[in-house]
């Protein structure tokens, strides 16, 4: 436990015209470590997440992933990561179950752990059921549920996760965070992006504030709140 | 299980009808994807035919032993142009490269497991053409039943070449225009450059040869395919390979089809990431004042249709693979109008036409058509409506029938379509000297052909809409509604061409004219009710 899992050293990210979505920024996830990722619209939230699980390309710094960096290592990285984005496209022309087993296959995951992942999380998020459908039938809801399922299928060392709670039914919801804590438990990291506060105060040990690409404010949940709410915080950091 | 081969599995899968049929349970959908494969075959076979018939004509000409060459030419720029034009959809941008990324796999892998991917689905096509060509080869040659197992191998090795260099071409442009901020204007610009380029080479090829005194050996016919195969060395080692079983022509496409394909991938692979970084970043720039001007806000009032059309236009300026296909037929209109201004008529008559008694007052009926043939290419409606794809809650959501959206889609068609194709037909009209009454009514033919062209775009992307693709490639240039809307487009106005030259030159061409443009005319009111029935 506490091993570095995600480190993010010096990235920025410059588009097209020389505008900086994001810069200089710095922070470190441990093994075991949830750690709630806040900022408004367009603050850099998904770029630095896409940056993270090796989607987008950047210009300075670099990020390590358990020890491997995203510019040198991108597989290495990605064997041990699982993302799930913020509105995941997902093969709708193929049923719940072949893209469980699309993963699982990536990931070179045993029939039999397989099954049994995906009966557990499958029945824990009601969608058993539904695996047998077209995912263009399902819901956004339920995508979500798919995409969540198969970020856990390979047991990550690393879950990167883009807003997962949008769209969540709050029984889902529950039980995301219920199995956020099992996995951190296990060693897991969980790096996550929100708007709902509530959620991050409640569920995060350490969070990290990013305004217009920099990070304003970051550590353990403690060190920033002082008593306070998240949401005060955030809002007289973000309003500096 | 191979990783990649899990991929290239799932890419099948994913697009798959067999899937949808298997898995879905509304008898709509599932009568839409037989009605879907019922459509392919037929479009399969009449291409089969199109082939079969080229062929006949070779055998009758006592040149069969050209038809290797001929097959491996027409696959060689059939594979070319298609993968051209859906290289930029299918190996960057698409829709599920975040998720696809996210997962182990190498950027060289995902891009050849795209390509690899993009070969099969269009495999059926080339295949189509080089088997029937293959029974004709064999009836009129008596080949040895060697050469069938040679021919039937080799027809899957022959696409790979020129997809290749048609991918690694895309890759360059996608490259290049990564650079830029309005992306898909410099992309869709590199584009019709390289397609000029090469439309330009063929004939600077052809003159060469031509000057080269070999005119009277190009007036046969298998001799220009011949020499065509002489600078395209892998149609010689087909060809060889069919005529003589020659084992080293064979290995030699072979390998180098292989050993290309492994080394094409390897600078894809190292830029790939910040092609699509690039490609999918869409820089804010924060700086925009809403001031009083409603003009200048681009917030004037537009009526429905305009709107509409509006919206289509924004819609293919923001896709490079949208607007390299709407606006190809459109530039060759240019290129042909401008063209005019040059080279005299009676030069690209003979030019295209090879020293065929064909002259230019004879062509006269035959110029709208001419100009069809390339603004007819492409009928945006035949793809639009499945174009809205998951954004199509967006226009179902508001207030307005449904006939009204595709009022607009047919009048975006006609704002695209007009303008060049009377600008084309113009010009190519006063330059041969064509009568003004004859001009006249030209035009005319030519608007109806493009009202034709949208309607009958209409009819087949209506009633073959499918929303939930994966990749809009899939149904700008794959779609059944475009397949079905473009073939049968093509042959007939192929057709209709010499058509109306042979009906010219005994009857008044005038009154030609006027009959087809009462034809179309009611062709075009047919199909439009038709589009709009059940709307």
């Amino acid at each position: 436990m506490d091993k570095e899992i995600l480190e993010i050293k010096g990235y920025s990210k410059t588009y097209g015209e020389g505008k900086k979505a994001c810069d200089d920024v710095n922070l470190t996830v441990r093994s075991g470590d949830i750690y709630g990722f806040i900022g408004h619209n367009g603050a850099g939230k998904s770029t630095t997440i896409r940056a993270v699980v090796g989607v987008l390309d950047f210009d300075e710094g670099d990020i390590y992933i358990d020890g491997h960096s995203v510019k040198d290592e991108p597989v290495e990285c990605k064997r041990i990561t699982a993302y799930i984005p913020d509105n995941p496209d997902l093969y709708e022309n193929l049923t719940g179950i072949q893209y469980l087993s699309f993963v699982a296959d990536v990931f070179g995951i045993s029939e039999a752990d397989r099954t049994a992942r995906i009966r557990d999380y499958a029945e824990r998020f009601e969608i058993t059921d539904a695996l047998g459908d077209l995912i263009s039938s399902y819901s956004h809801g339920m995508k979500q549920k798919l995409a969540i399922i198969s970020a856990l299928i390979h047991e990550p060392r690393l879950m990167v996760l883009d807003e997962p709670f949008v769209g969540l039914d709050p029984k889902a919801s529950f039980t995301l965070k219920q199995i956020m804590h099992e996995i951190c438990g296990r060693g897991t990291a969980i790096f996550f992006s929100t708007h709902v506060l509530d959620v991050a105060e409640k569920l995060c040990n350490k969070v990290a504030i990013i305004k217009q690409g920099r990070i304003i404010a970051s550590g353990t949940m403690e060190e920033l709140t002082h008593g306070q709410s998240l949401e005060e915080v955030f809002l007289e950091a973000v309003n500096e | 299980m191979n990783r990649n081969i899990v991929l290239l599995k799932t890419l099948m899968l994913s697009t798959s009808s067999w899937n949808t049929y298997k898995y879905c349970n509304d008898k709509k959908v599932r009568a839409k994807v037989v009605g879907g494969f019922v459509g392919r075959l037929i479009l399969y076979a009449m291409l089969m035919f199109y082939s079969i018939m080229q062929c006949v004509g070779y055998g009758q000409m006592g040149l069969a032993s050209s038809i290797p060459v001929l097959c491996a030419l027409v696959i060689a720029g059939l594979s070319f142009f298609l993968t051209f034009f859906k290289t930029n959809g299918y190996l960057f941008n698409f829709k599920e490269y975040d998720m696809l990324m996210s997962l182990p796999w190498k950027p060289s892998e995902v891009a050849a497991c795209k390509f690899l991917y993009m070969y099969i689905k269009s495999l059926p096509w080339y295949l189509s053409v080089s088997l029937s060509m293959m029974v004709v080869y064999g009836i009129y040659t008596g080949a040895s039943v060697a050469v069938y197992p040679v021919w039937i191998i080799l027809s899957f090795v022959m696409p790979v070449i020129p997809m290749l260099i048609a991918s690694f071409f895309g890759f360059l442009i996608a490259r290049a225009g990564a650079g830029f901020r309005n992306k898909t204007i410099v992309q869709t610009v590199i584009s019709f450059v390289f397609i000029f380029l090469i439309f330009a080479g063929r004939f600077f090829i052809e003159n060469m040869f031509r000057e080269d005194k070999t005119a009277e050996v190009l007036s046969s016919i298998s001799a220009a395919t011949d020499k065509a195969a002489s600078v395209y060395l892998p149609a010689r080692w087909f060809a060889s390979s069919i005529t003589t079983l020659s084992l080293l022509d064979m290995a030699l496409l072979v390998v180098v089809s292989s050993a290309l394909f492994a080394v094409v991938f390897i600078p894809v692979g190292r830029s790939y990431r910040k092609i699509n970084s690039a490609l999918k970043a869409n820089a804010a720039s924060r700086n925009y004042k809403l001031s009083g001007d409603a003009g200048r806000n681009g917030l004037k009032p537009k009526s429905l249709l305009n709107t509409i059309a509006f919206k289509e236009f924004k819609r293919m300026t923001g896709s490079p693979t949208y607007m390299t296909n709407a606006l190809i037929g459109e530039l060759f209109c240019v290129i042909a109008g401008i063209a005019v201004l040059f080279v005299d008529i009676d030069t690209i008559i003979r030019s295209v036409l090879q020293d065929a008694p064909v002259t230019k007052e004879m062509l006269y009926p035959a110029i709208p058509f001419i100009v069809y043939f390339f603004v007819g290419m492409v009928a945006t409606t035949a793809f639009t409506p499945s174009l809205e794809g998951r954004n199509y809650w967006i226009v179902k959501s508001l207030p307005i029938p449904p006939r009204k959206l595709y009022q607009g889609k047919m009048l975006f068609n006609m704002y695209l379509t007009v303008p060049f194709a009377v600008f084309a037909t113009v010009m190519i009209s006063i330059k041969a000297g064509v009568p003004v009454l004859s001009l006249i009514l030209s035009v005319v033919l030519i608007l109806c052909l493009c009202a034709f062209s949208t309607c009958w775009g209409a009819v087949c992307g209506i009633k073959h809409m499918k929303l939930d693709w994966e990749n809009e490639v899939e149904v700008i240039k794959q779609g059944t509604g475009v397949t079905l809307y473009l073939l049968p487009n093509m042959f007939v106005t192929m057709g209709l061409i010499a058509g109306v030259v042979a009906l010219g030159t005994v009857v008044d061409y005038n009154a030609v004219t006027g009959i087809l443009i009462a034809v179309v005319s009611v062709l075009t009111v047919v199909f439009y009710k038709r589009a709009l029935a059940k709307t």
